[in-house]
């Protein structure tokens, strides 16, 4: 079996009194899609942060490709990519000047326009984040994280707010980039993505992992273990109806 | 009128809710009126009359006559250092008492003026001075032939309102810069997130300020260099100084103003807290560093207290050297100033700056 790219080992992580995680492990494979569910409060973001570099971890360790977070924390920066939740960029600088600006911090040069066709953003190239849609920003959030060429990419939240055709293509953005090479592990409240994309799902409550399986598995251990939902046989939902009346294209403005 | 009236309480709880709505809207003008209430704004309309007294005790009684007449405000001082202060228009007039002068004696009293400059001074200012010695005359010896007052012209540099404010509003643009720019800015960035963003990356935070400080230097040699090319153009300013001191000037005020900002910017979550925190350091010293008008005319406890505020340092130094054609020595005392604040205030900035 394959070195884990990302161990996270018993990781704790504190506020003052209140414990928001509570000595979780997992391990994620290279290549993998890698899902982290829960309700609000679970402890999801807090997890990623710390894996991130963003918050000091309290014990516990977290390995980066054989990397240590709390030791060797600038060498984990290079590697990986990351979407903040609400990620915001510098306002008066436009797409391509912000990537080649990101690219910098990497020491690294990059091709922008390659970077922006990635997440098919590539005609928005002159104009300044404040102009785009929402599903542009959050594309635009994607490409601003592989500026480096990661390893791993985080993604928190990456389709919370956005429309359905949206949401969807984003899901096609997000399998292509894997495809590549990339591991990705991503946080969500939306069971339809984790299902569509995820590999592996860790399911959080209360700072702690509750489960952790490929969700068909997740799902075949519930049927087993006697439950049963009532049975409408339904041909299409409204997202079909939705869908088949306005169109799979993506609508820019 | 059901819908208005709910709003309109609605947003009265709302206003009310903030702490600082309560203190800017009702203590701090309060506060400024009260401050105000001190400064001697009647001063302005009389006419600042210099007096050198040379004949001992009955020049001193003179003087005393006349110390208590409203029209004047009156400044003792020697022959040398008053005539050096009405060339430089700190004084409207000038009055020599000369040795051996007396009520009873038919003297001619000098009185020095720039009559081209401010005739209405000078005119007011002899006659009032005129009658003063009539009455003494009278008063000490009604049949003796009284003393002339005679106005000698001078010619002063005439320096106008606008050589006083320039270099003023100069440096208070510099303090604006430092404060407000930088400490919205980064509370901007802060709240937005978009620091965070760059936390994720491998960059060392120090470039980030390193880079924001060196762009607003670079502003501040644009300001400077746009306020005192305008003025000369156009707004005829009388600019005599030397311009490399007058940068290292705004420099160290810069340096000083930035700090400042950063400390704001470290304790602050949000535009709404910054805000008063700045006002509450910006707008006394707008008030009383002598921007909009002379220092002369505060109360003593003010005046020395003000004496000490960076951005008197700052405005001081600049017009000294602007219109007075000051040099590194003459702005000694202010270049000392600003590099104290300048360490004190990037003392504290450093300790309170924070980047979450």
């Amino acid at each position: 079996m394959a070195e884990h790219i990302l161990e996270v080992s018993n990781l704790v992580k504190r506020y003052g009194d209140f414990t928001a995680v509570e000595g979780i492990s997992f391990g994620v494979d290279p290549t993998e899609i890698f899902g982290i569910l829960g309700p609000n409060g679970a402890g999801k973001t807090t997890t990623l942060e710390c894996i991130e570099t963003l918050r000091p971890i309290d014990s516990g360790s977290v390995t980066v490709n054989g990397l240590d977070v709390r030791r060797q924390r600038q060498e984990v920066k290079r590697i990986i990519g990351v979407q903040l939740q609400s990620s915001s960029f510098f306002d008066k600088l436009s797409l391509v000047e912000l990537l080649v600006l990101f690219g910098s911090l990497y020491g690294r040069r990059v091709d922008p326009v390659k970077l922006l066709g990635e997440v098919e953003l590539q005609d928005k190239a002159r104009s300044q984040v404040g102009e785009l849609s929402g599903g542009q920003k959050q594309r635009f959030s994607i490409a601003a994280a592989l500026v480096n060429d990661p390893v791993v990419l985080f993604l928190d939240e990456p389709t919370t707010g956005l429309d359905p055709q949206a949401r969807r293509h984003l899901w096609g953005v997000i399998k292509r980039i894997r495809s590549e090479g990339k591991t990705i592990v991503l946080t969500t409240h939306y069971m339809d993505e984790a299902e569509e994309l995820c590999d592996r799902v860790a399911i959080m409550d209360g700072g702690k992992i509750i489960a952790l399986a490929p969700p068909r598995e997740m799902i075949a251990r519930l049927v087993a273990g006697g439950f049963t939902k009532e049975r409408v046989e339904r041909l299409a939902n409204l997202e079909d109806v939705f869908l088949s009346l306005t169109g799979h294209v993506l609508r820019e403005d | 009128m059901k819908v208005k009236w709910m709003l309109t309480i609605a947003s009265i709880k709302m206003f009310f809710r903030q702490r600082e709505a309560i203190i800017w809207t009702v203590l701090f003008p309060l506060f400024i009126v009260i401050l105000f209430g001190f400064v001697k704004f009647d001063g302005m309309g009389r006419v600042h009359l210099g007096i050198v007294n040379e004949a001992g005790e009955p020049g001193g009684r003179l003087v005393e006559t006349i110390r208590g007449v409203r029209s004047f405000e009156l400044v003792e001082g020697t022959r040398e250092g008053e005539l050096a202060e009405l060339g430089k228009g700190e004084r409207d007039l000038v009055l020599i008492v000369p040795a051996g002068y007396t009520p009873m004696s038919a003297v001619t009293l000098t009185a020095y003026a720039d009559v081209e400059a401010k005739p209405r001074e000078a005119q007011i200012g002899s006659l009032v001075l005129q009658r003063v010695l009539d009455e003494a005359t009278l008063s000490a010896a009604p049949q003796a032939a009284r003393a002339l007052v005679k106005t000698e012209g001078v010619k002063t540099r005439n320096l106008t309102y606008m050589d006083f404010l320039l270099p003023g509003v100069l440096s208070m643009s510099i303090m604006q810069m430092g404060i407000f720019g930088v400490a919205f800015s980064f509370v901007s960035l802060k709240k937005r997130g978009i620091l965070r963003r760059l936390w994720v990356t491998p960059i060392n935070p120090n470039d980030f300020i390193v880079a924001q400080v060196a762009m607003r230097l670079l502003v501040l040699v644009v300001q400077m260099s746009v306020m005192i090319g305008v003025g000369m153009m156009f707004l005829n300013l009388h600019f005599i100084g030397n311009l490399a001191l007058i940068y290292l000037l705004g420099l160290l005020g810069a340096i000083v103003f930035l700090g400042v900002g950063f400390a704001l910017a470290g304790i602050s979550k949000s535009e709404d807290q910054v805000a008063p925190l700045a006002n509450v350091i910006s707008l006394p010293m707008m008030a009383l560093s002598g921007i909009f008008f002379s220092r002369s005319n505060l109360p003593g406890f003010l005046r020395t207290v003000t004496d000490y505020f960076p951005l008197t340092y700052l405005a001081d130094g600049i017009r000294s050297v602007a219109i007075d054609g000051a040099t590194l020595t003459q702005v000694a005392p202010q270049i000392g100033g600003l590099a104290v604040w300048a360490v004190v205030s990037c003392a504290i900035a450093v300790k309170l700056f924070r980047w979450e």
